[in-house]
C-alpha cells in the first residue's frame, strides 16, 4: 500500500496541474492523465492528501481542503499558472479550492461527484448518512463491487484480482470508510453552496453511463457555474472512472487542449489557434448565439 | 368516473415533477376522491361497491399512466444524453479539424518558402526568424538556428541570418533593418563600390515577405528584381 500512495510530481513548463484524486484513492489514478500532461509541456502534481488519500488515516474534510490548499500555494509560488483538475469527489475538493483560491488558472471536472446517484448505487445508499451516527461508524465499510468504476472488461477483470490480492488498486480501495464517506457529504453540500461564485475557466468531463455519479450532477453543475469560459464534454464508452477506462486518450487530449485555449484565452500564454475551419467557425458562432439568449 | 381529475393531476405531476410526486398525488387524490365523489358524500365510513370500483380503476389506470409516461420520460432523458454525446464529438472532431487545417496551411507555407529559397536564394538580402516566445523554447526554436549563421557576420543580430546581398547593403541600412523589419517593400542603400552600384552609392527597391512555417515565422528580405 505504501508504494501505491506516492506523490506523483513531474517537471515541465509554467503552467502547473494540481491532480486531485478521488475518496480514499491515491495518485495512481491520475497517473496516465498527468504523463499526458507532461508530455505536452505541463508541470503535473498529484499530491496524496493526509487525511484523504488512502492510508493516511481519517481526517475532516477542512482537513482536506487545508492540505490541497497548501499544494497549490506551494505550485503557486513555484509557477506562472496553476489549474486544478479533479476526478470524482476530488472534482468536488478542486471546485472547493477554487473558491478560495479563485486566481487558479481553470478547473478540470472529471466525474464530478456531489451525490452518490449513479445506477449501481443502491436505493437503501441514503440510510448510510443515518448510519454514521450509531456504532456501525467505526465497523462498517463501504465494499466497492463491480464495475469497478470501469466498462473495460478486461481492465475490470484485472482491477478485481488487485483487490482480491492487496484491498487496494489503481482505481482506488476494495472498501471506503463510513467517515470518510460522511465528511465527503459534508464537501459536497459545501460545494454545492459555493459553485455559484466559481468563474475559473471550466471543463466539466463526465460519462453518461457513469453507475456512481448521475450525468444531472454534471448538467446542472454545468448551469450552476460562473465560469465564462465553460466547455461539457460527455462520454459514451466509460463509467466512473474515465481517467482509466475506454476513453483515458480523449479525457487526457480534451484536458490538454482546455488548458492550453484557458491560458491562450487569458492572454498569458502563446497566442490562440486561429479558427480556420469554417465548421468550427459556424459552431462557435452558434453557440455564441445561444449564449446571447440564455442571457 | 370520480378519479378522473385526480388522475390527470397525478398525470401532470409525473410529467413535470418525476414517480414520486406523481405517488404521493395518486394516493392523495385516492382518499380525496372516495371522500368528495363517491356516494355517500363527505364520509368514508360507508365501504360498498362504488367504493371499490374507485379502488380497483383509479389506481390501474393512473400507474399504467404514470409508468408509461415515466418510462417515456428516461427514454427521453436517454435520447438527450445520446445527443449530448453527439454534440460533444463534433465539437471535438471541429477543434482536431481546425488543428489539422492549421498544421496543412503550415505545410503549404513552408512549401512556398522552400521554393522562394531555391527561385531567389541569390537576391536574399537577410532571414529573421519571429519567435513569439523565444525562452520558452529552450533555444532550441528558429532564433537560435539562425543565430549560428549571423555569428558569419559581425555586429548581426541572433534572430538575423545573413543572405548573399547582404555584405553589399550600407551597414546604416542593415542597423535600420535589424530593429524594425516588417513585410511589405523596402528602399535599401547598397554601399560604393558594389557591382550592383556600380561604384557610387545607389537606393534599390527591395521585398520583404512573411512565412508563417511549422517550424516558425520568418521574414525574407530580398532585391525586387535580379540587377
Amino acid at each position: 500500500m505504501k508504494s501505491l500512495t506516492q506523490s506523483i510530481f513531474l517537471e515541465g513548463g509554467g503552467h502547473a496541474v494540481l491532480l486531485l484524486h478521488g475518496l480514499s484513492s491515491s495518485p495512481l489514478e491520475m497517473r496516465y492523465l498527468g504523463r499526458f500532461l507532461r508530455d505536452e509541456g505541463f508541470t503535473v502534481c498529484a499530491p496524496v492528501l493526509n487525511g484523504y488519500s488512502a492510508g493516511t488515516g481519517g481526517e475532516t474534510m477542512e482537513h482536506w481542503l487545508d492540505a490541497a490548499t497548501s499544494e497549490f500555494d506551494a505550485l503557486a509560488a513555484r509557477f506562472d499558472r496553476v489549474s486544478i483538475c479533479g476526478l470524482s469527489m476530488g472534482a468536488a475538493l478542486a471546485l472547493a479550492l477554487a473558491h478560495r483560491r479563485p486566481q487558479a488558472q481553470a478547473v478540470v471536472l472529471l466525474s464530478l461527484t456531489l451525490a452518490y446517484n449513479g445506477w449501481a448505487i443502491p436505493w437503501y445508499r441514503f440510510l448510510l448518512g443515518w448510519a454514521y451516527y450509531t456504532p456501525l461508524r467505526s465497523r462498517w465499510q463501504y465494499r466497492e463491487s463491480e464495475p469497478y468504476g470501469l466498462r473495460n472488461e478486461a481492465l475490470r477483470a484485472k482491477i478485481a484480482r488487485s483487490m482480491q490480492r492487496s484491498n487496494f488498486s489503481e482505481v482506488g480501495p476494495s472498501t471506503i470508510a463510513l467517515p470518510a464517506l460522511h465528511e465527503a457529504s459534508r464537501l459536497a453540500s459545501l460545494v454545492r453552496s459555493q459553485i455559484r461564485g466559481i468563474r475559473n475557466d471550466c471543463l466539466v468531463i463526465h460519462a453518461i453511463d457513469d453507475e456512481t455519479s448521475s450525468p444531472r450532477t454534471a448538467q446542472s453543475a454545468a448551469l450552476a457555474l460562473g465560469s465564462t469560459f465553460l466547455r461539457t464534454i460527455y462520454l459514451d464508452d466509460s463509467y466512473h472512472m474515465i481517467t482509466s477506462d475506454n476513453e483515458r486518450e480523449i479525457v487526457a487530449r480534451e484536458t490538454a487542449s482546455f488548458l492550453r485555449e484557458s491560458e491562450a484565452a487569458s492572454g498569458s500564454g502563446e497566442p490562440r489557434s486561429p479558427v480556420v475551419s469554417k465548421a468550427l467557425a459556424r459552431r462557435l458562432r452558434q453557440l455564441a448565439a445561444i449564449g446571447k439568449d440564455d442571457a | 368516473m370520480p378519479g378522473t381529475a385526480f388522475c390527470i393531476a397525478a398525470v401532470l405531476v409525473q410529467y413535470h415533477f418525476g414517480l414520486a410526486p406523481a405517488l404521493t398525488v395518486m394516493l392523495a387524490g385516492l382518499g380525496l376522491a372516495d371522500y368528495l365523489f363517491v356516494p355517500p358524500y363527505v364520509t368514508i365510513a360507508v365501504f360498498d361497491r362504488a367504493d371499490l370500483l374507485l379502488l380497483v380503476s383509479y389506481p390501474v389506470v393512473t400507474l399504467v399512466l404514470i409508468t408509461l409516461l415515466e418510462k417515456l420520460r428516461r427514454v427521453q432523458f436517454r435520447a438527450e444524453l445520446i445527443a449530448a454525446v453527439a454534440q460533444s464529438r463534433y465539437e471535438m472532431l471541429l477543434r482536431h479539424d481546425n488543428e489539422r487545417a492549421i498544421a496543412r496551411r503550415a505545410i503549404d507555407e513552408t512549401h512556398r518558402l522552400l521554393r522562394h529559397l531555391s527561385h531567389h536564394h541569390k537576391t536574399f538580402i537577410l532571414i529573421q526568424a519571429l519567435e513569439r516566445e523565444p525562452l520558452r523554447r529552450n533555444g532550441a526554436g528558429t532564433a537560435s538556428a539562425l543565430a549560428v549563421a549571423s555569428h558569419a557576420f559581425a555586429g548581426l543580430p541572433a534572430d538575423l541570418a545573413p543572405g548573399p546581398r547582404l555584405s553589399e547593403v550600407d551597414p546604416d541600412d542593415i542597423r535600420r533593418l535589424s530593429n524594425g523589419l516588417s513585410a511589405g517593400s523596402h528602399r535599401v542603400r547598397f554601399a560604393a563600390g558594389s557591382n550592383l552600384a556600380g561604384g557610387t552609392a545607389r537606393v534599390v527597391d527591395c521585398i520583404c515577405e512573411q512565412f508563417t512555417t511549422h517550424a516558425g515565422d520568418f521574414l525574407v528580405l530580398r532585391v525586387a528584381t535580379d540587377t
